[in-house]
């Protein structure tokens, strides 16, 4: 056995990541984080509520950002990326790439003084574009390290957060730097992306506003979303009566390069209809499926109620087409009921896309750069479905969360302990 | 609001039940939370209690209850053989039962307390628990009528 | 315990965002509990957890000098450890935190309802305030924790836990009931949906179990007795054949006690001919290049697939759960055995192949013209056996047709369910159950492999139902959660045990007779003897406080007067309180 070092390197901040970090540093171990964006939490932090116990995402994830940030034994790497890695199991020398921030991070309190100063107002990425943030900022109220950021590509250097910050903690002429990290074992937890619904022009999403995608439809009812938690239509504010949601967007679907199942956009989107009639309980809430995947615990339970107590209408049908009207900014959603053969037309005042997911973007370099075979569908391939189901081809690196193929919640963090078992494992050996 | 409506809210708050109650922390009160989560409707009128184990819940506590003017007294605990202490449920069964009678010979009506079995995954059984017992009480009036 | 100052309590309401103050008017809360009494500071505020609200409460103890603290937000099944930690960072002992939940309690069960809904949240609140004033400080305990790992079940999550945990040089003691390691995997001869069979795949784990020189396997035994706490248990284990007992000491325990495929006598004419098997019999069968029937031995030329056999029932204790492996493993059978029989028939509610490669299974059934047929859920397939013939009719949705097939042999895709002692396991563990009959997490969502049983785990199909994938996934996981306990070698524990008064004590020994732990003994040592309690061994239920007719056993941050006091503050108006009259 080469050398080890107890320290493990984590790339991606997520629910999966954040897991395996605090599994790991629970023994004693070093734990690096290395997370693209400004804050950890990933798509979890976005969710409004969480199947199938409609528990809000932030309250339970909340407790689990500040655990990661308060432990002693983990260093949170935010905007950095994996630059290079070489080295075998249990001696890893990986270069990281930590982007500047423009803010000092030690000296900034989280105050906010910056952002009420800074003039420029750009769409919020965290908000799905349908709210705004400033050119420097946080991504969310919770977010982890609370810490502001810079984004340089919209920043006019007019230097007013400069002058009001009061801990001098920005400086604009900031530089990336590289980190050097010595890690004795590896775990990927990068996550997966949405797949980009407007690829099927026929469902109308980006041609008409009243067609939003699911993470959209988060990010609206979300109390600290754009529009304070109500659901209502982009194109007019008003709040919609009658609501389609359209399943196996990108998913499923060989010709788009999507075969297989996303795993959570049917328990998701049951979801999302028990919050739009929780919004508003007069409303019309229709789902067009193919086949409902209420696999995981609790699941198949919570679609009963979706039926029975909250009265979401469900209909087996990959939907055809989804049209406008002329005026209302309505739209009819044309579909065949395949349980009686018709051909339906169905008036909704919104419409929500529900995407399959897709690997993360820039996932083939990093599986280049530690050596990782992918699958066919461009994820990380595991060694065996039952000898490593996350383990990889390189015996110090494992994988978890979505980074193998998608996943809900608790398949997420089961998969983040595993992955910490295994990379103690190689770390303890090292200390023997 | 209009005038009318006002006058119903004013009628109502002349009484409403008071409910005590008491829920063992492993199921009733997590039944409870359950029953928030997943938006399960039931009356107002109860205020929860927790305790780890209905074991814990003296008879003085529920006499006490009904003498500061409570018009009704519930108790949630695990169904017996899941406690979560293996049969405190059991002990408060039986010192309960006793109690029933106690208060009936001294005049109160023994369906101002409920005990009833609902595990962390029972929520609807929880809530309709609190329906019951609002209801029960309702029909029996406020309690001081019975002190008279 | 130790004299604290005066009280001077923070009350801090939480909106939760909407999902609070949508409901509640938490600024009406904030302001009413501004008024009673020992509240010095209260305030409202978006989110009491986040690191925002967090810092509140830690500035707001130091500038107001708090010594007491309520938050009215959420659950604090969910959140009070967080807000415990929170005070204790700012010098406040976690035991005079108090939590009101104002979420799952009250905004979100009484949404309609926003007067009333804000009338129980100021009782609420003034009743933990009251609750507060009377709080003590309690000691913070640790406890060792013995570096040696109880794994219960020696299946496919019971053997991986096990390899993991000795691996990571800890020891293991792993209980299996029946003679042989590998649970159901090792019987399969056919492990749907894998290509290899369950001997090839639970082999290596059990040779590398025995091998292990960290891990002691006892087979045909059972643990009888569980004692003890967290770090600190005591086991004992019986040889079922030979009725020998031993005592063990460990400090954590991993359950992976699995599930049963359900038997569906009065599903589907189950039991009624040799040719109508579940599909866990199937993949038992032996391995042959040709399906033969069970009746006469002929090769099977048509065979029928039913999913959801006592799985997906609504309003049928047990059985309302998706079983959630069947329907990969039905696809791949299908399709596996297409290649040697002609027609194959898969009579379907919805086809769940949602995991990796489930979906090429189910594309590679339809390619070899397995016939997928799907049935409405409110009016089942009838199969009745005719002369030692199988007839299933039923509608098949999608063509709306009443359609017949008499198969060869009939498989019923059936439930994961729980073993049938699982009471018992769970009685024994102090574990709850969830609807399915299987056990609770600690939380579904975040916390999926501990539970509410300090030091205690779950893994595998025990916690619901799951493939063998999935559950060697959790099982180690569930091994780095008793890992992360053994590195560390020491836990804190609750200081909630209760406390005998010695000189309340009128040695009537009723708190030991109802102490389900055996925590209280007579101290004969003194004239007479009296009553005290072995703190270890309590784990605070709090009974023999209320059974005590002395009034001499104090239940520690569950005392009577911190009990009654909430009465008082929820019933009695401020006057009465001060010793007047009811208005």
């Amino acid at each position: 056995m080469a050398k080890s070092i107890g320290n493990a390197l984590i790339v991606g901040g997520g629910v999966a990541g954040m897991q395996a970090a605090l599994d790991i540093a629970a023994q004693g171990f070093g734990v690096c984080i290395v997370e693209r964006s400004p804050s950890i939490g990933g798509r979890m932090a976005m969710i409004d509520k969480t199947f199938p116990t409609l528990d809000c995402s932030a309250c339970i994830l909340t407790p689990k950002l500040s655990e990661v940030l308060r432990h002693p034994n983990i260093t949170i790497l935010t905007n950095s990326e994996v630059g290079s890695v070489s080295g075998k199991a249990g001696d890893y020398k990986v270069r990281i790439l930590k982007k500047a921030r423009y803010v000092d991070e030690e000296k900034c309190s989280g105050c906010g003084d910056c952002a009420t100063e800074c003039p420029v107002e750009v769409p919020s990425e965290f908000d799905q574009g349908l709210g705004f943030r400033k050119a420097i900022y946080v991504p969310f109220p919770q977010a982890t390290p609370n810490v502001y950021t810079v984004d340089m590509d919209n920043c006019i250097m007019c230097n007013r957060c400069v002058k009001v910050c009061e801990r001098e903690a920005i400086d604009l002429e900031m530089v990336d730097e590289i980190v050097e990290f010595d890690a004795g074992a590896i775990i990927v937890a990068t996550g997966a992306q949405l797949f980009d619904v407007s690829a099927y022009p026929r469902l109308g999403y980006s041609l008409y506003d009243n067609v939003i995608n699911a993470m959209e439809f988060e990010r609206l009812v979300n109390a600290a979303g754009p529009t304070g938690g109500h659901l209502i239509r982009l194109s007019d504010g008003k709040v919609p009566m009658s609501i389609g949601f359209i399943q196996c967007v990108g998913a499923r679907d060989v010709q788009k390069g999507v075969p297989y199942c996303s795993r959570i956009c049917c328990m998701y989107s049951i979801k999302n209809a028990v919050m739009a009639m929780e919004h508003n309980p007069d409303a019309k809430v229709w789902v067009y499926y193919a086949d409902i995947r209420a696999f995981g615990k609790g699941f198949e339970e919570f679609y009963e109620m979706a039926k029975a107590r909250f009265g979401v209408r469900f209909l087996r049908g990959r939907v055809a087409e989804v049209m406008q009207g002329t005026h209302s900014g309505n739209l009819v959603v044309k579909v065949e009921d395949t349980e009686t053969s018709e051909i339906r037309l169905i008036e909704h005042e919104m419409v929500i896309v529900s995407p399959g997911m897709i690997p993360p973007e820039g996932m083939s370099k990093l599986a280049r750069k530690l050596g990782l075979p992918m699958t066919d569908d461009g994820y990380i391939k595991i060694e065996h479905s039952f000898f490593g189901p996350v383990a990889t081809k390189d015996p110090g690196v494992f994988v978890c969360g979505m980074a193998d193929g998608p996943k809900d919640i608790p398949d997420s963090v089961s998969a983040g302990s595993a992955a910490a078992m295994k990379a103690t494992i190689i770390l303890a050996k090292g200390e023997e | 609001m209009t005038t009318v409506e006002k006058k119903e809210v004013q009628a109502k708050k002349e009484w409403e039940p008071q409910i005590v109650a008491f829920c063992c922390n492993w199921c009733s009160y997590a039944g409870a939370d359950l029953a928030g989560t997943s938006r399960i409707q039931y009356p107002p009128n109860a205020r929860i209690i927790r305790v780890n184990c209905t074991g814990r819940i003296s008879p003085e506590f529920i006499l006490a209850s009904l003498e500061m003017g409570a018009d009704g007294v519930l108790v949630s605990g695990c169904h017996p053989g899941d406690c979560h202490y293996s049969s405190g449920n059991l002990k408060l069964r039986a010192r309960l039962t006793i109690m029933k009678m106690a208060i009936e010979q001294a005049g109160i009506n023994p369906d101002r307390i409920r005990l009833q079995w609902a595990s962390a995954s029972e929520a609807q059984i929880f809530a309709d628990g609190v329906t019951t017992i609002v209801e029960q009480v309702r029909a029996l009036g406020p309690l001081r009528r019975e002190w008279k | 315990m130790t004299q604290t100052d005066d009280p001077r309590i923070g009350v801090f309401v939480c909106h939760c965002g909407h999902n609070i103050a949508g409901v509640v008017d938490v600024e009406a809360v904030a302001k009413m509990a501004e008024s009673l009494p020992n509240v010095v500071f209260s305030c409202d505020e978006m989110f009491m957890c986040s690191d925002a609200g967090q810092q509140l409460i830690r500035d707001k103890i130091e500038e107001h000098n708090l010594n007491r603290v309520v938050v009215a937000s959420c659950s604090p099944r969910m959140h009070e450890p967080t807000f415990r930690r929170v005070v204790e960072e700012a010098g406040v002992n976690r035991y005079l935190f108090d939590q009101v939940n104002l979420r799952e309690h009250v905004s979100w069960c009484h949404t309609r309802q926003p007067e009333a809904a804000t009338e129980k949240a100021k009782d609420l609140v003034k009743m933990s305030v009251a609750r507060a004033r009377v709080l003590e400080d309690l000691p913070i305990k640790t406890v060792k924790v013995l570096a040696t790992t109880l794994v219960v079940g020696g299946g496919i999550a019971g053997l991986r836990a096990a390899l993991d945990i000795g691996d990571r040089g800890f020891d293991v003691l792993l209980v299996e009931k029946e003679s042989e390691l590998g649970g159901h995997v090792a019987k399969w001869t056919h492990l749907f949906p894998a290509d290899e069979s369950g001997a090839e795949v639970i082999k290596p784990l059990i040779k590398d179990v025995k091998a292990h020189k960290r891990i002691t396997t006892l087979t045909n035994s059972k643990v009888i007795e569980f004692d003890g706490y967290i770090g600190n248990f005591e086991v004992t284990v019986e040889n079922l054949k030979t009725e020998k007992k031993q005592k063990f000491d460990i400090g954590t325990v991993i359950v992976a006690t699995g599930f049963i495929p359900f038997r569906p006598y009065g599903y589907f004419a189950y039991g009624e001919s040799p040719d109508i098997v579940t599909l866990a019999e199937l993949q038992e069968l032996a391995p042959s290049d040709q399906l033969l029937k069970p009746s006469d031995g002929t090769p099977v030329k048509k065979i029928a697939f039913i999913g959801c056999v006592g799985s997906r029932e609504p309003g049928v204790k047990g059985h309302e759960h998706c079983s959630r492996h069947c329907c990969a493993a039905t696809a791949k059978a299908a399709a596996d055995l297409r290649e040697k029989i002609e027609e194959v028939l898969i009579l379907y509610q919805d086809i769940r192949t949602y995991g990796k490669g489930h979906e090429e299974f189910y594309r590679l059934a339809r390619r070899r013209h397995v016939i997928f047929s799907k049935f409405p859920r409110d009016a089942k397939p009838v199969v009745t056996v005719k002369n030692s013939e199988v007839h299933m009719s039923w509608r098949d949705v999608l063509a709306d047709r009443e359609l017949t097939f008499q198969p060869d042999l009939l498989v019923l895709a059936t439930a994961m369910i729980p073993p049938e002692d699982i009471a018992e396991t769970a009685k024994m563990f102090s574990l709850t159950r969830s609807g399915d009959g299987f056990f609770n997490p600690e939380h579904i969502k975040l916390a999926p492999l501990t539970t509410h049983t300090a030091g205690v785990m779950i893994a595998g199909a025990s916690q619901a139902a799951k493939n063998a994938s999935e559950s060697v996934i959790d099982a180690s996981g569930a091994a780095a959660k008793a890992v992360g306990l053994m590195a560390k070698g020491e836990v804190e524990i609750e200081s909630t045990v209760s406390h005998v008064l010695s000189e309340l004590c009128s040695s009537c020994h009723t708190c030991i007779t109802v102490c389900p732990y055996g925590a209280i003994n007579m101290d004969e040592t003194v004239d007479p003897p009296v009553a005290f309690v072995t703190e270890a061994k309590c784990r605070g239920c709090g009974t023999c406080a209320s059974a005590c007719p002395s009034s001499a056993i104090i239940m520690y941050h569950s005392t009577d007067n911190q009990i009654m006091t909430m009465v008082e503050a929820y019933l009695c108006s401020p006057a009465q309180l001060e010793g007047g009259e009811p208005q």
